[in-house]
């Protein structure tokens, strides 16, 4: 039987990852090495060999793993979020996710910094209060990752609380909005207390995969898996909410718990992958634009497809992050704006050019 | 012919003012300030700038200062007329000082100047600006003695480095400013005083000042001794691969708290101390050569 | 003979809005629509036609009682309710992205197993459903690339393939041409004739008067329930519009005229 048009498609995403995972550990510091010969026989290269190894091994194969691993969550995120608000200008950071863990990590910098920066004279919050919340030791145990993955869960519950429930789409998205703006101003507020925190704040906010390791690649795909699988069992929902609430309600669907939990998986995967890497931005919003371009299908192939899709994107992206000015670095969300970015871009213009079309 | 022109309308440029008895100075945008008499009362934005005054001896000039402004300890007396980038303007006019010391970075100066103020605006970024603007503000000043407390200071950074022992020179550092990792370059104000220390930083001068780097590059070069301020330190061993690197294998880890990571970073008066502080760890840390697993003296 | 009925209301009210704003739309409204039959709900804008469907499918809270097939509507399990009633709405969004064939499957979900592939049976069905709508020439196109007809005409296969044993439409004719209202008017015929109850709102009265029975409505309340074939109907219909409307019979067909003069 001829394999249909998504198993095609998402055999060339397997293809592309793993062709970009070799790439990825000949791109390093030192630019394109070909560590392919090394590594596979290391008795033909052997000073190259060992060095290789652990380089590989330890750093770069980890990042590679990790990016595509965080490519994929974003891009599951996204068409998730696209399914479930039915706007294609929807991106997994609508729910308020990107500022609750801007806020978390602004306030776990600050306090590991230890409070410093309310200097001298009058500080703006009497003792107890300043001092409990940037205690240093807890947010030490919690860590950067743990701040921002809490952060993010915290702000969709916010969300969740304000719209009472995921009754009406709209009131999730403007609660989504309100929540994300308020708490952006907070993270502001909170780096008045630490100006020196500023360029690591930056850092986050423009997405880095600089220090993934093995532990942080696994936690994702870990992740990624669960919520590609509780996605998997609610794809029919996005389906029928595709059609309209009505309609998807008198085709026997619980729409509010189901809606509630696919806003569930949003948050997780957008949590867990934010905590690791920061704010990436366009790979939740462009890769299930991507797909939808190849092909039309249900959310259940879209939502693998995609996951792929944003996994090859992130990973192409960290790769040239690290190999264009090396041993500098680009800030990997710059790059995901750009070849993100740039595709959507390309995607309009030919919307364009083609007239006509049924009306 | 011109030049010979151009020379005495210099010089009768120069004298006018002094003929006033006034004070002139051009500041760091190429902005010529005049005064009719050393001003008296002075609000400072800028932490080195404060800095400066009071090691010039004239912090009872100071009127106020930024937020940021912490040293030495009689400053935070001083009213505080909010951040270096954003002054509360009204705060500021309110002090009536006779001059505001800013950074160049603010635009907060334009908003002072037509409120009637007199701007100097100075910023020092490497070792020659923290002289040329103590030079400055000695002039605006009128300190006479500008020149002894500069070279007072320089006498130090140079003490901090002949303290050091012989066979620290040439401990290969890598100076971390910032999770990112952002590190400090050969050719920023951390990376002068370390070459001036006799070590080598990893970091060579065409990546630029402060460079984002690829960790990788860090385990590549993999430092004897490595320099971090407390808020970057956490974490650093478990990093991907950098458990290897050989200031991490021998705990040769130079971890600044938050105060003296100030004085580290901060171009200004403090660079003797920073020097000093640099110097008291590298002799603590890189002195003591281990042998590494193989048995082979590094 | 005495037939079931698909349908009941018993004091159904409706209130719309939230808080103090809240206004009610029906009320205490009772009806009896009968199984095996066509039934027509028709008055003017704003008369609450579409509330009082969408209450009969469950779609909105009331107060009262609604009965599906003889049971009370509340106590109907999701899978159940969704087997034996069909909704086709009016001005819903649409899945642009998704191809024909996928979007009448989708009508089939009330009787597929969660997580189930689509079953030879669910196949049948949707075929049947996009020939008896003349959209099967298109299954494989995207619903965005069609005209706001076609696009009304896969939504109705969608809502046929359910297969349930009551369908309500509200305003099926949108966008669809004469010979394709014509089609649509076999088509509940034929399933009529099957024994299923269809009951749709309809603003084309002549298209109305063609079913079975005429429920009408005005400010909330009805205001006749009676075949299309009777006097009164007509008088209840002529009275509810003003008078600006008179049915007359001709080649065999209940039409509405203009009343331009009066």
């Amino acid at each position: 039987m001829m394999p249909t048009r998504a198993v095609w498609m998402g055999l060339v995403g397997v293809w592309s990852a793993l062709a970009l995972a070799a790439l990825g550990v000949c791109v390093g510091s030192t630019g394109f090495e070909n560590l392919i010969g090394p590594l596979w026989s290391p008795a033909s290269h052997p000073d190259q060999a060992a060095m290789a190894q652990q380089i590989v091994w330890e750093i770069r194969l980890p990042r590679t793993v990790g990016a595509w691993a965080a490519g994929a969550l974003l891009g599951l995120a996204g068409a998730v979020a696209q399914g479930l608000f039915r706007n294609p200008l929807a991106d997994p950071y609508l729910l308020g996710s990107a500022s609750g863990a801007s806020l978390g990590v602004a306030m776990a910098l600050v306090a590991l910094g230890g409070g410093a920066g309310m200097l001298g004279g009058v500080s703006m919050m009497n003792g107890g209060v300043a001092v409990g919340v940037f205690s240093s030791a807890l947010w030490v145990r919690i860590g950067l990752t743990g701040a921002g993955f809490l952060g993010a869960v915290l702000a969709v519950l916010l969300t969740l609380m304000l719209s009472r429930g995921a009754g009406h789409t709209l009131r999730l998205l403007l609660s989504g909005v309100v929540v994300g703006v308020v708490l952006g101003a907070g993270t502001h507020l909170v780096l008045l207390f630490s100006p020196d925190s500023l360029q690591a704040m930056q850092a986050f906010m423009l997405g880095s995969t600089a220090f993934v390791g093995w532990t942080s690649a696994t936690v994702m795909l870990i992740v990624w898996l669960a919520c590609w699988l509780l996605a998997g069992l609610l794809a029919r929902v996005l389906d029928g909410l595709s059609l309209g609430d009505s309609t998807a309600f008198s085709l026997g669907l619980a729409v509010t718990p189901m809606r509630a939990a696919l806003v569930g998986v949003l948050a997780l995967s957008t949590g867990t992958a934010v905590a690791q890497t920061g704010l990436i931005a366009f790979v939740g919003l462009a890769a299930p634009h991507l797909i939808r371009s190849l092909i039309k299908t249900t959310h259940a192939h879209l939502m693998m497809l995609s996951s792929l899709a944003g996994g090859v994107l992130l990973m192409g992206a960290d790769i040239l992050a690290r190999g264009l000015i090396a041993p500098q670095e680009l800030p990997v969300g710059v790059l995901t704006a750009v070849l993100g970015g740039g595709y959507l871009l390309w995607l309009m213009h030919r919307g364009q050019t083609q007239t006509g079309g049924a009306s | 012919m011109t030049r010979c022109l151009r020379g005495v309308m210099g010089w009768v440029f120069v004298c006018l003012p002094l003929l006033s008895y006034g004070v002139t100075v051009t500041d760091d945008r190429g902005v010529t300030v005049t005064f009719e008499r050393s001003p008296q009362r002075i609000v400072s934005l800028l932490p080195s700038l404060t800095e400066t005054v009071c090691e010039l001896d004239q912090c009872h000039r100071l009127v106020g200062v930024d937020r940021y402004s912490n040293y030495p300890a009689m400053v935070q007396r001083l009213p505080q007329v909010g951040g270096g980038l954003d002054p509360s303007v009204e705060a500021v006019v309110a002090l009536r000082p006779d001059v505001v010391l800013m950074a160049t970075s603010s635009r907060a100066a334009e908003r002072l100047q037509a409120l009637g103020l007199k701007v100097v605006a100075l910023e020092p970024r490497s070792h020659k600006d923290v002289q040329r603007v103590m030079m400055k503000i000695g002039q605006l000043l009128e300190v006479p003695d500008a020149q002894k407390v500069w070279r007072a200071i320089d006498a130090g950074v140079s003490a901090a480095a002949q303290s050091l022992p012989k066979s620290v020179r040439g401990t290969r550092v890598y100076f971390e400013v910032n999770q990112g990792p952002y590190a400090a370059g050969e050719s920023s104000f951390i990376g002068e005083t370390l070459t001036r220390l006799g070590v080598k930083n990893i970091v060579p001068a065409d990546l630029g000042q402060f460079p984002k780097l690829n960790p990788e590059y860090v385990v590549r070069a993999n430092p004897d001794l490595i320099m971090v301020g407390q808020r970057s330190a956490a974490g650093m061993a478990q990093r991907p691969g950098w458990a290897q690197i050989r200031a991490l294998r021998e705990q040769r880890l130079c971890v600044f708290p938050v105060e003296q990571a100030n004085v580290l970073v901060r171009p200004g008066p403090r660079m003797a101390e920073a020097a000093r502080l640099m110097a008291d760890c590298l002799s603590a840390k890189a002195s003591e050569k281990t042998p590494d697993a193989k048995g082979r003296k590094p | 003979m005495v037939r079931s009925s698909a349908l009941q209301a018993n004091a159904l009210c409706v209130r719309l809005g939230h808080g103090r704003h809240q206004v009610e739309v029906l009320h205490d409204i009772s009806l009896t629509l009968t199984r095996g039959r066509w039934t027509s709900i028709v008055g003017p804008n704003g008369a609450g036609k579409s509330t009082l469907l969408k209450c009969l499918a469950g779609l909105l809270p009331y107060t009262g009682e609604v009965q599906l097939l003889e049971q009370p509507l509340r106590q109907w399990s999701h899978r159940e309710r969704a087997r034996h009633l069909a909704w086709l709405g009016q001005n819903e969004v649409s899945a642009d992205d998704l191809c024909v064939w996928d979007v009448v499957m989708l009508g089939r979900l009330p009787h597929q197993a969660w997580l189930a592939p689509a079953s030879e049976a669910d196949r049948v069905a949707v075929e049947q459903a996009l020939k008896s709508t003349q959209a099967w020439a298109w299954r494989d196109r995207a619903l965005g690339q069609l005209s706001g007809g076609e696009r009304q005409r896969v939504l109705l296969a969608r809502a046929l393939a359910v297969e349930a044993d009551v369908l309500l439409m509200d305003e099926p004719l949108a966008n669809l041409d004469p010979p394709h209202q014509v089609d649509w008017l076999s088509l509940v015929r034929e399933l009529v004739a099957h024994g299923k109850t269809v009951v749709s709102v309809l603003h084309e009265i002549g298209m109305a008067l063609h079913a079975d029975e005429l429920v009408v409505m005005a400010d909330g309340r009805v205001t006749h329930q009676g075949a299309c074939s009777e006097a009164s109907t007509h008088r209840a219909l002529e009275a509810v519009f003003d008078h600006r409307i008179a049915v007359h019979s001709l080649q065999g067909q209940w039409v509405a005229i203009a009343q331009t003069d009066h």
